[in-house]
């Protein structure tokens, strides 16, 4: 959602492909299926797949961006958890904006889509 | 004390923010000891570093998991680890059933934040191969045990006291000091809590707004998460 937001106050052209998964390219975001592959090995926790991708991000953007990206990726696992431990409901009036943009980023077969909805 | 000893190039800001959750994680809390916080965030370390169990397992069900006179009650210890390997799966009914153990609804609310933040700080070290950050002594003196602010169960499964803002930051505000904690962290890991929608464009650091949100959203999206 804030992805398209900043999109639009910047008028770039911002596709959701990189959120999706990481092999359908950058969705107009510098770097972005980079950074979504390094986002899927932080997960994984795959400590081969990590390392080559640390040192993707390092040649491609620099050691700053890669912390940084790191940084930003591990808010999430911060939020993500308050949100779902919490039963944090949508924002009034995110519901109908962003319905197109939860398809086709494919997150409305999660279980906490329904408790979000509650 | 510095957090992180790596020749990284680390922000002062963000080893300075790791470092204060740190103590903060340490300080006695409204509900919970700093010896029982401080055993939420090792609790938070077992979790991911051992075997991982199936979202309906709990680990006080397991034998040899949970040590006989663990600091925390085993409900406690049972939604630490749910939350931090599972977070995608939980409902309101499993809600209802740790509160139903006998935890308090805003040591719940408390308990969360403080494995959410570890779940962050910790993930942040791993990413980096840093060893993780060093836990202190924890303050002696007793929690409170009593509300700070008034409070009522209206759109989320916890009390929330009326605050302005997005519903994920309404979700701590039973617990003001916790929402401290996330607004120091979000600041330095993410965006000043602030500017979330006040500023779209600004660069965070070396990231782009575009960026910093696309890695937003596609942790969201590995985590399961809706919101």
């Amino acid at each position: 959602m804030l992805l398209s937001l900043s999109g639009t106050n910047q008028d770039a052209q911002v596709s959701f492909e990189a959120v999706g998964d990481s092999e359908s390219g950058d969705g107009g975001v510098e770097h972005g299926a980079l950074l979504s592959r390094l986002c899927e090995a932080i997960f994984e926790e795959d400590g081969k797949q990590l390392a080559s991708l640390k040192d993707d991000v390092i040649e491609a953007a620099g050691a700053d961006v890669l912390i940084d990206a790191v940084a930003v990726s591990a808010n999430f696992y911060m939020m993500t958890r308050i949100a779902d431990s919490t039963g944090t409901p949508l924002d009034a009036g995110t519901v109908e904006p962003s319905a197109e943009i939860r398809e086709l980023v494919g997150v409305n077969t999660f279980t906490s889509r329904r408790e979000a909805q509650a | 004390m510095a957090a992180y000893s790596t020749e990284l190039p680390i922000r002062v800001d963000l080893d300075e923010a790791h470092t204060e959750i740190a103590a903060r994680w340490a300080a006695t809390g409204s509900w919970w000891s700093g010896l029982e916080r401080l055993a939420i965030v090792e609790e938070v370390r077992r979790a991911r570093d051992s075997a991982e169990i199936a979202p309906w397992e709990s680990p006080s069900e397991i034998a040899g998991l949970v040590s006989d006179g663990h600091v925390l009650p085993e409900a406690a210890i049972d939604a630490i680890w749910r939350v931090t390997n599972h977070p995608g799966t939980l409902t309101a009914e499993w809600h209802a059933s740790i509160l139903g153990r006998g935890v308090h609804a805003e040591a719940y609310v408390e308990l969360v934040a403080v494995v959410a933040q570890a779940n962050a700080v910790d993930r942040f070290a791993d990413a980096l191969n840093l060893d993780r950050v060093e836990l202190p002594e924890p303050s002696v003196s007793e929690p409170a045990k009593t509300s700070g602010v008034s409070l009522q169960v209206t759109s989320h499964w916890v009390p929330t006291a009326k605050i302005k803002g997005p519903n994920v930051l309404k979700a701590l505000s039973a617990v003001p000091f916790e929402n401290e904690s996330l607004s120091l962290l979000s600041s330095v890991q993410y965006v000043r809590l602030g500017d979330l929608l006040s500023d779209l464009v600004s660069n965070q650091n070396s990231l782009s707004r575009l960026q910093v949100e696309l890695i937003a959203a596609r942790t969201s999206k590995l985590n399961e998460c809706f919101y």
